[in-house]
């Protein structure tokens, strides 16, 4: 990785510990994540690694991944760090975690919505029966102090769309006659598992419903408006709005994820489900102007003429819950996110 | 008004029609000729798509590559399309170099219920910053609730549109108007529709589609394609501009090409012959009619028998030997003896 691009991780870094005693509670601990090669994974490592660095946290690292080498190849900053160990397996053979680990965020399950649906099996069994492996494992830790699960948004189902964010109370699901249900159907059903180890075993455990995300380390080449986007403009264009235009989602910059996630994991209550993500919703065509923003030049938006009615969808987090109950807000508008994704890529 | 995207395929389907021998001195001039009428997508290319020149579905008389380059030389506005059945083509050997070619869209092609099989080829042509369509081919081989699924599955692999295709053009209207119906108000990309005449509903089918939500059709040039030929380009647009629709093309100039199609491309104008009805209602690809007419000759069977015992196998393009197969049987059954 280009060092310049590094720099820019650690000052986002930098950011999110202004006050790094609210996370006090993971010095000299061992923390285990799974899934921590993705992108969720590597902002998380970025992040505890820089605490460590900056602020002598002795924080242990336990990253369990299929694909430890991809790891070592792009992240080798990372890859090579005394304070990092690695298990190289699907989380669904874990079978021991290693005695020490008191804390553990559970990340695997790829949200790439290709493999969701060539290969919907595999993805309910990785996330389901993976989750339930974690949960067991971890029942033989003798010095857990939390967990958190990472679900999903996409656990509500489809959001109403007089619903302009949702709250964690909207009690409904996804439609489970359709294939590409798979992943927030297992998603789903992790969160089941993860109360009914909280009940019968006592694991504290709080659960993050994850929306969209936008910033370094996301491959920018992932099916997802805001990327196709980008790699549009940074293509030369034009930007291609697929869909319709006035569908609305929301992104949320990962250090601001990242601060969210170490704030739950240190201060959640057992029990808790947050959000997570923006509450600022834009649409599809909103989104893109901002991307052509971005970039000098001119670039332009082209929208699809469908000869059909509108039929735009909403994916908004509601986080007044994660406001209230942990003081959790965005310090990265859209804009910024937007500015800082292209000067990632561009240095790349 | 309602815009339609026009997709021309009469340099790829029309392949089939003369055994895959166009030369690039023909792709030069119907390109010409098509891009000054301002049809915005040319398809070019062997009838099964780029790497499928084989002795199983024929070899091509020119290479992709000199096809491509001809045609890419040649046009000034139209996009540059190809058609891509995974297997037949590799990324690698074939996708890459076309694209660094200068193809803009590829259209990723499947049997109906087999998606999955285009997720590799449409995720690169996208990282690549090129447009992918999915195409489902042979649809009317699967219920509607199957074609939805498997678009789904295209769209989320990043196909910016979904083709339907009616290869063995079996397809009456009242289907089609379910399935585009269905498609549009699952998707989010723009669905398309590719017909064939065997039944003599390519215009037809054509304006049902437009007319539930289409927004690409497919038409060539004299009808020039496989088996019966496909919707007469000429034809499909001034009636769908008739019915109010946009196409962006000259419709003089359309004329124009698909008099220079019939004296440059055809050796035969493509038309509804006995065997393509059979064909259509037997329901088995258009571009086995002359393989099944010269395997059944052989064999000494009627060719109309030997489309019906295909149908009922549910045979597929890429599945030609089973032709000699059934030829074969029909032919004991007929003699009581072997060969």
């Amino acid at each position: 990785m280009n060092p310049k691009q590094l720099e820019m991780i650690k000052e986002d870094c930098s950011r999110i510990f202004r006050d790094p005693d609210r996370f006090s509670a993971l010095k000299n601990e061992s923390v285990l994540i799974t899934g921590g090669t993705g992108f969720m994974g590597s902002w998380l490592v970025e992040a505890i690694a820089y605490l460590n660095d900056q602020h002598g946290f002795g924080t242990k690292l336990t990253l369990v991944a299929r694909d430890i080498d991809r790891f070592n190849q792009n992240q080798p900053h990372l890859a090579s760090r005394s304070d990092i160990s690695f298990i190289e397996k699907s989380v669904r053979d874990l079978i021991d975690i290693p005695g020490d680990v008191s804390w553990i965020i559970h990340a695997a399950g790829t949200p790439d919505n290709r493999a969701h649906s060539s290969n919907p099996l595999d993805v309910i069994d990785s996330i389901a029966n993976g989750t339930m492996q974690v949960l067991d494992a971890s029942t033989r830790l003798s010095n857990l102090k939390k967990i958190v699960n990472i679900s999903s948004g996409w656990v509500y189902g489809a959001q109403p769309k007089e619903m302009p964010r949702v709250p964690e109370s909207y009690i409904s699901g996804p439609d489970s006659a359709v294939i590409t249900s798979a992943y927030a159907e297992a998603k789903r059903m992790g969160e089941t598992f993860c109360s009914v180890y909280k009940g019968q075993f006592r694991i504290p455990i709080v659960t993050l419903r994850p929306f969209a995300f936008i910033g370094p380390y996301q491959l920018i080449e992932k099916p997802w408006a805001i990327n196709n986007f980008i790699n549009d403009a940074i293509n030369g264009g034009p930007i291609n709005i697929l869909g319709d235009e006035s569908t609305i989602r929301s992104y949320m910059y990962p250090s601001d994820m990242v601060n969210w996630i170490l704030t739950v994991l240190c201060e959640g209550e057992s029990g808790l489900v947050l959000n997570l993500g923006s509450p600022e919703g834009c649409t599809l065509r909103e989104v893109a102007d901002m991307v052509c923003g971005c970039i000098p030049g001119e670039t332009v938006v082209i929208s699809q003429t469908l000869n059909r009615k509108p039929k735009h969808s909403v994916f908004v987090p509601d986080i007044s819950k994660a406001q209230e109950k942990l003081g959790l807000e965005l310090s990265v508008s859209l804009q910024d996110a937007i500015k800082k994704t292209i000067e990632w890529l561009k240095l790349g | 008004m309602k815009k339609i995207t026009i997709s021309d395929p009469t340099l790829r389907d029309g392949s089939h029609a003369i055994k895959h021998q166009l030369t690039a001195e023909q792709v030069s001039r119907y390109c010409a000729a098509i891009d000054k009428a301002g049809v915005p997508i040319v398809e070019v290319g062997h009838g099964n798509g780029i790497g499928a020149s084989s002795i199983q579905v024929g070899l091509s008389g020119e290479s992709d590559i000199k096809l491509l380059e001809a045609a890419r030389s040649t046009l000034k506005h139209a996009k540059l399309g190809v058609h891509c059945i995974p297997g037949f083509a590799t990324i690698k050997k074939h996708i890459k170099p076309a694209l660094d070619l200068g193809v803009d869209i590829v259209r990723c092609a499947c049997h109906c219920t087999e998606a999955d099989t285009t997720r590799n080829h449409i995720t690169f042509v996208r990282e690549q910053g090129k447009q992918a369509f999915g195409v489902l081919m042979m649809a009317h081989m699967a219920p509607v609730d199957i074609l939805v699924e498997e678009a789904m599955k295209m769209e989320s692999y990043g196909a910016e549109a979904v083709i339907i295709m009616d290869s063995a053009g079996a397809f009456l209207p009242n289907r089609i108007e379910t399935i585009i119906s269905r498609l549009c108000d699952t998707l989010n990309v723009h669905v398309g529709y590719h017909g064939h005449n065997n039944l003599g509903m390519g215009i037809g089918n054509s304006i049902v589609a437009a007319g539930a939500g289409a927004t690409i059709i497919d038409g060539t040039a004299r009808c020039f394609g496989a088996g019966a030929g496909n919707t007469q380009l000429e034809i499909l647009v001034p009636v769908l501009e008739k019915l109010g629709y946009s196409t962006g093309i000259d419709f003089y100039k359309l004329l124009d090409a698909a008099d220079l199609a019939e004296k440059e491309l055809l050796q035969s104008a493509p038309r509804v012959k006995s065997i393509s009805v059979v064909s259509g209602l037997s329901g088995v690809f258009s571009g086995f009619t002359k393989h099944v007419e010269r395997i059944s000759k052989e064999y000494d069977v009627d060719p109309r028998d030997v489309f019906f015992k295909l149908g009922e196998r549910g045979i597929i393009a890429g599945q030609e030997d089973m032709i000699i197969e059934e030829a074969y049987a029909l032919h004991q059954k007929k003699t009581g003896k072997p060969l």
